[in-house]
């Protein structure tokens, strides 16, 4: 095929996948500005969706922010560093499944659908001017991904590893990830031309600080079952797409007007496993659907937005960065640790506000879907009830999941067979059940 | 015929209609017909040519539970249930309360499902978007081999060559079995593989889970007594398989109301 037919293919290609995207996000805005529990507040968060998820999205965002972007895989870069050097980190995800299958022709059959769709999203826009990006060494996608970037004509990217070391506990490693930090110091202070001041980097742990107030208020609201899950994934997946102080500020505007609805006859569940992205909220939806309510979740893009607070008693700019890089290494939850034992403790803590779990995993996302069989072991031992539903961005399996999702849902407590009488049992009764006994005799039977 | 109310269970599946009417004990009727366009005239159907099947008034029909896939297709369903609990509501019953594993094999699904002493599902595993190991496995092979299922049984005790079936795609399987079926392969032999196959898939879906105890086959392919041997092979435990073992999900659900069983309204 010559050039100048493969180029104009693949222009036919965007503009048609860029036509699927959008309809994909505009079906589940619609779908949430349709709930009975929609309030004007989350006008702000779905503003944001609507805008952050066209093949443009990075200059909305940038305009938005006001800021030049960082772009980020992940969850371990300090977004306080990042900020403090005057940049907005801008973490990259996409849920949409024609995104991914734009890419899907040059890439492993099984891959991370998020960094299918990713790689597929990031084909929209061209990638043909150098950004700078902040990759963390988690998984084995994540750390293919400039290379499959560049596969897929991207121009050179300004790369920064952040080297992750996966022995969180291990004092060697800490020191390591502090190296790490300080290194990101550099990178970032070469990339603005400016020294990363003790009071900008204060003044950036203060905007991530109140942002994180505001999420552990909603976060308390979703412990009590008074907010939905696909209300509380937007909010926690919009957080990049817009300058962090307004995020906060709607945020915070939005808190008294909650909670929104009240639905007590729902058996509540904590989600975990592998991130949930829009405009692909199918799990959400299935969920509510078979009537489980979300009251916690341990998934990066939900309550793992943040690692925490970050505390500190030596104010200097090292001391600083050294508590940023205990909290982003020791406080992540993330399953491509080698100890992760953490996380289990994490769940098991919080039993109380939940009568399951249920454990997503995105089909290819190795380090979930391994750490899923220890997190089954781990929680039946203890009685919580566990399913793990295995799906990609595609609608297909719906209906299958839904099927387990609503026998699971029953599964749980306060819900059941009522217990069969002596009779059913077979005891104390002599004579055998009648079906067994009289077999087929008096019914017909026409298959 | 002399009964009070009766209860109307209606499992729309993937490939099959199943209907049933019981007295809350047995199965008074049962009746399937192929899943088509229009699911909720041909329940209608079904359940009109079974109430006239027993002489029975439409007043006599204490309450209709739908299950399956299409069961919210239904319309004048009193309840709709999860299959996965019908299933298990049923073939508890049925079994008089013995059954603590359950291996269904539908249209497009395989579960197996664990109860407690109560009937209670206790946990459960279905496959996802793969349809080996299922009706359809069946069906394909059916065709291939040109070959009606209700042959299998019979067909697989002939085989006198060991043949593998090593794939666990269907779409793969089809031309494994057509490259056997160049190479000369008897299609008894082929259907034995095919058994062995599926026993696998099941095997590996029942993983860790524990089965010391009463192991119950049901759905359509449990009629294929080659195929029950087969998973036995693979378990090393006997398997049972009731009367009818393609009505018990309907039956589940035309007993829900009497059980409490879990169900939604409509």
């Amino acid at each position: 095929m010559s050039d100048q037919k493969q180029m104009s293919r693949q222009i036919r290609l965007v503009e048609k996948t860029a036509g699927k995207m959008a309809q994909e996000s505009a079906e589940t805005l619609a779908w949430l500005r349709a709930r009975d529990d929609y309030l004007q507040g989350f006008d702000y968060f779905l503003d944001l969706a609507e805008k952050g998820f066209d093949p443009q999205s990075s200059d909305s965002v940038r305009e938005k922010a006001g800021r030049p972007l960082i772009y980020l895989l992940c969850i371990q870069a300090p977004l306080e560093l990042i900020h403090a050097a005057g940049f907005h980190p801008f973490k990259i995800f996409s849920g949409s499944f024609a995104a991914g299958n734009l890419s899907a022709h040059g890439l492993p059959t099984l891959i991370c659908p998020l960094m299918r769709s990713i790689l597929g999203a990031m084909q929209m826009t061209g990638n043909k001017e150098e950004q700078p990006w902040i990759l963390p060494t988690t998984c084995d996608w994540v750390v293919k991904f400039p290379e499959m970037m560049k596969l897929f004509g991207a121009a050179e990217q300004r790369l920064h590893w952040l080297e992750l070391p996966h022995i969180k506990e291990a004092r060697e490693s800490q020191g390591l990830w502090l190296d790490e930090m300080v290194k990101l110091k550099g990178f970032l202070e070469q990339l603005s031309g400016r020294k990363i001041s003790r009071n900008a980097l204060l003044d950036s742990i203060a905007v991530y600080h109140r942002a994180w107030q505001a999420l552990s208020r909603l976060v308390s609201l979703r412990r009590q079952g008074l907010l939905s899950s696909a209300w509380f994934l937007l909010i926690t997946n919009t957080f990049f797409l817009g300058k962090a102080e307004n995020w906060t500020a709607a945020l915070e505007k939005l808190l008294p007007t909650l909670p929104c609805s009240v639905n007590s006859a729902k058996r509540r569940i904590f989600l975990a496993g592998s991130p949930i992205f829009f405009p692909n909220f199918k799990l959400p939806r299935l969920l509510e659907e078979a009537g489980l309510c979300v009251t916690g979740d341990d998934i990066c893009s939900g309550e793992r937005l943040f690692p925490g607070g970050v505390s500190f008693k030596d104010s200097s700019v090292f001391g600083l960065i050294e508590a940023l890089a205990q909290r982003y290494h020791q406080g992540c939850l993330c399953p491509t640790f080698a100890d992760n034992q953490r996380r289990i403790r994490n769940i098991e803590a919080q039993a109380e506000h939940f009568d399951g779990v249920v454990f997503h995993v995105l089909k290819g996302c190795h380090p979930y879907d391994l750490e899923s069989y220890t997190i089954e072991s781990g929680l039946k031992k203890q009685g919580i009830k566990f399913i793990r539903l295995e799906t990609d961005h595609a609608s297909e399996d719906s209906q299958n999941l839904l099927t387990r999702l609503e026998a699971y849902s029953h599964t749980l407590p306060s819900s059941g067979l009522r217990p069969p009488s002596p009779r059913e049992r077979g005891e104390g009764n002599n004579s055998p059940h009648p079906l067994a006994e009289e077999g087929r005799g008096e019914g017909i039977r026409c298959t | 015929m002399k009964v009070g109310k009766v209860g109307i269970g209606l499992d729309l599946g993937s490939t099959a209609i199943k209907m049933v009417i019981t007295d809350g004990e047995k199965i008074l009727c049962g009746l399937s017909t192929a899943t088509a366009p229009g699911q909720e005239e041909i329940g209608r159907q079904l359940i009109a040519r079974g109430l006239e099947s027993l002489d029975l008034k439409p007043e006599q029909v204490g309450s209709i539970t739908t299950t399956g896939y299409g069961k919210k297709l239904y319309s004048a369903a009193d309840l709709n249930m999860d299959e996965i609990s019908a299933n298990a509501a049923g073939i508890f019953r049925l079994s008089r309360g013995q059954a603590r594993t359950i291996i269904n094999i539908g249209g497009q699904d395989l579960k197996v499902i664990t109860l407690d002493n109560d009937g209670k599902v206790l946990d459960f595993r279905m496959n996802d978007k793969c349809a080996a190991g299922t009706g359809r496995f069946f069906e394909l092979v059916s065709r291939l081999l040109d070959t009606p299922l209700s042959e299998f049984g019979d067909l697989a005790g002939n085989s006198g060559h060991e043949v593998q079936l090593s794939s666990t795609c269907v779409v793969f399987a089809e031309s494994e079995i057509i490259s056997l079926l160049a190479r000369g392969v008897a299609r008894e032999d082929i259907i034995h593989a095919l058994h062995a196959s599926v026993a696998r898939k099941v095997a590996a879906m029942m993983g860790r889970t524990p089965h010391d105890d009463a192991i119950y086959l049901d759905g359509g392919p449990a009629r294929n007594r080659g195929l029950v041997e087969a998973i036995e092979d693979e378990l090393l435990c006997d398997i049972m398989v009731l009367d009818d073992p393609q009505f018990t999900v309907a039956f589940g659900a035309a007993i829900a109301r009497q059980l409490s069983a879990p169900t939604d309204k409509p």
